[in-house]
């Protein structure tokens, strides 16, 4: 299959379910347009790489996978070192927009035609011509306090302006009412109904991918699990991944079990608390403070599983550091009482009408939307789309497990929640199922040596959607380039198209509904 | 647990009761009914924080949204995280300080009427933590505004952060 592209290529490369395909600038829209029309295939990630100490070429890398194949398909595209651009694809991926902007911030190769020409992760005050991703990128002490002062205007970072009778500009952010993270959101708003809204974020950027080329493989997953709290345990799973798939590492079946446990746990535990805070977004302080103690009961059972709340220093390239499967009795004990505590939630917020009322038609995420934009995760599955990296490409024990991969088609925020709701009793099955087996093995094993330009995809589903690490090791087998993908990062863009048409103060409950990770997000 | 009760009715110290799950030796539960009665005293029973996310990965956010659940509950300590800088008393600040939050965090300080305190909270607050010497991080809170007090952890827990608390009302009062 996909001859048409195979034709095209000037090389290929697999590597287990990776198939490099290196193909030359005047095709690379062309394939990327063909995979992505005739198969179907979805993009899963964009970055580009600083291979110039290999061979003397930066490389943008468009990964996509074809459905119904466990298989991911990186088209490859290699420019030698004084060229400045290269060909943009959102013309005809419209998911490709962020990461094309991205690319061009951070390594300074422009995607020619691209239609928004604009920043999107430094702000007006990072100086020009700068691209921390370059090996060779250097600061200096005036232009990075200048950055922090934030006062310089280097790059003009025009909002786009909405213009007619009755509009209302509302700017809002970055330092919000609520506990929750930083980014700026510009309102166009017709009386009380959003028109239009421009989110600004980046704020938390903490130059995460660079940090990662300082730290060592091994050291990464430290940082790993530290991009976004909610799902640590994912990130560092995800992580763990590349690595171990780029050394040729086998885990265990003992640490491949703990893994799938505390990924379904974390989902489970993030679940809960999501639809519990959706009752903040309506004012239903009965439901939210349930959703809250039942989240915070599954936090400690995390607590007493691993000693951290947030489920960190369990994943070690290799394996795992603990044995969760030793506490199997106090893990059915506690699912047990949140069976029932989540039965009583769910009962009476579908009980509740006036609740109920605020979800169902608010947020509304259209599936053609959802799909050109490449959403993720719960926001795809409300929307009709089935996205769920567990079922379409099986890692850890999930092949071994019965799950459904629920849909639903209306996409507002009633079917977030309900998509939420039937996840979390699923994910109580796959716990119990998981613990009634026996698994094998240590708990880790020794990790070799990464070769000489290796490189490989790890990934994992999220409470949020999947998440993709890629991972690419130097001459002596330290990080080149550690490129990660998080679902927020996807799901972003769509959250305007989700509330246009509604209220303002309905906006915390749509933003709510997704649950998105800044901090993820802006790396 | 019984014999932390004993210890207390032979030690006489006020403890509250405090519900399952809320993990506190007895010496910490003391403190923090203490710190209730200094509350009262300079704050007027009230002691408002806003909390400023300067870059961090959101774990510390969610552990001081859980300070406001039914098992916590830290507002039955007259303590309350508001939506504005002005009407906060203390500023508690999480993550390294990107580069891209510092303006913000400044004006958020400026924003807070005098006296103010300020709070890093978390390892990443106090020091950079894990993303300490990214060029993209300001290496903790101290470099952007004066810090007041450290709670330390990755990310501190719902009890850390109020017995940090406690301990900055402590050095209020000396």
């Amino acid at each position: 299959m996909k001859e048409s592209v195979f034709r095209k290529a000037v090389s290929t490369r697999e590597h287990r379910n990776e198939v490099y395909i290196e193909v030359r600038k005047e095709d690379f829209k062309d394939v990327c347009a063909q995979l992505h029309a005739r198969q179907h295939a979805r993009l899963r990630l964009m970055f580009a790489t600083d291979e110039r100490q290999k061979d003397g070429h930066f490389r943008v890398y468009v990964v996509f996978s074809a459905p119904g194949e466990d298989r991911f398909y990186f088209i490859v595209l290699p420019l030698a070192e004084q060229e400045s651009s290269f060909p943009s694809i959102t013309s005809v991926i419209p998911a490709a927009h962020w990461y094309e902007r991205e690319i061009s911030d951070m390594f300074g190769l422009v995607p020619h035609g691209h239609p928004d020409q604009r920043r999107l992760v430094f702000h007006e005050s990072f100086p020009v011509r700068s691209h921390p991703l370059r090996k060779d990128w250097k600061i200096d002490e005036s232009d990075i306090r200048e950055w922090g002062e934030g006062t310089a205007v280097k790059v003009p970072h025009p909002f786009m302006e909405v213009e007619g009778e009755g509009i209302v500009e509302i700017p809002v952010g970055p330092v919000h009412a609520g506990i929750i993270e930083p980014g700026h959101f510009r309102f166009s708003a017709v009386g009380e109904t959003i028109f239009f809204l421009e989110p600004r974020l980046f704020y938390t950027h903490k130059g995460t991918e660079k940090h990662f080329e300082t730290l060592g493989f091994v050291e990464g997953i430290k940082l790993a699990e530290r991009v976004s709290g909610t799902s640590s345990f994912s990130h560092g799973a995800a992580y763990c991944m590349a690595v171990e798939m780029m050394t040729g590492t086998e885990i265990t079946e003992k640490a491949s079990a703990v893994r799938t446990l505390l990924l379904e746990l974390e989902r489970l535990y993030n679940h809960i608390g999501d639809i519990g805070n959706m009752c903040a977004g309506t004012a239903l302080a009965v439901g939210y403070m349930k959703g809250a103690v039942i989240k915070e009961r599954l936090m400690h059972l995390n607590e007493r599983l691993t000693g951290s709340r947030y489920l960190r220093g369990v994943n070690v390239v290799g394996g795992v550091t603990r044995d969760v499967f030793a506490h199997a009795d106090d893990i059915l004990k506690t699912l047990d009482i949140v069976t029932g505590e989540y039965k009583d939630l769910m009962q009476l917020l579908l009980g509740s009408v006036s609740h109920i009322e605020r979800l169902q038609n608010t947020g509304r995420l259209s599936k053609d939307i959802a799909s050109k934009l490449g959403v993720t995760g719960v926001a795809a599955r409300a929307s009709g789309l089935s996205d769920d990296i567990r079922k379409s490409h099986p890692h850890l024990l999930y092949d071994r497990l019965i799950f459904e991969s629920h849909t639903h088609e209306r996409g507002d925020v009633f079917a977030r929640m309900m998509i939420r709701g039937e996840e979390t009793e699923c994910s109580i099955s796959m716990i119990q199922a998981l613990i009634e087996s026996g698994y094998k093995g240590n708990l880790s094993v020794p990790v070799g040596a990464a070769s000489a330009y290796s490189s490989a995809l790890g990934y994992a589903e999220t409470p949020r959607g999947s998440l993709f690490y890629w991972v690419m090791a130097d001459r002596e087998g330290k990080p080149l380039r550690v490129k990660l993908r998080s679902p927020s990062y996807c799901n972003w863009p769509a959250v305007p198209f989700a509330v246009h048409g509604n209220i303002v103060p309905d906006f915390p409950l749509c933003n709510k509904s997704f649950n998105l990770s800044y901090s993820g997000t802006d790396m | 647990m019984l014999k932390d009760i004993l210890q207390n009715i032979i030690s006489k110290k006020k403890v509250i009761p405090f519900p399952e799950g809320f993990s506190v030796t007895a010496d910490q539960a003391a403190k923090i009914v203490d710190f209730q009665g200094r509350i009262d005293k300079i704050f007027g029973r009230s002691l408002r924080i806003r909390q400023v996310d300067a870059g961090s990965c959101n774990a510390c956010e969610w552990e001081c949204t859980a300070l406001t659940n039914p098992i916590y509950d830290i507002q039955r300590f007259g303590i309350d995280f508001v939506a504005s800088p002005r009407h906060a008393d203390v500023l508690l600040v999480t993550g390294p300080v990107s580069r891209q939050m510092e303006l913000a965090l400044k004006r958020t300080y400026i924003a807070t009427p005098e006296p103010r305190l300020v709070v890093a909270c978390g390892d990443c607050a106090k020091d950079g933590g894990i993303y300490k010497g990214s060029y993209a991080v300001t290496n903790g809170v101290a470099n952007v505004v004066p810090v007041d007090c450290y709670i330390p952890g990755c990310p501190p827990t719902p009890t850390a952060i109020l017995l940090g608390l406690s301990q900055l009302i402590d050095r209020c009062t000396r």
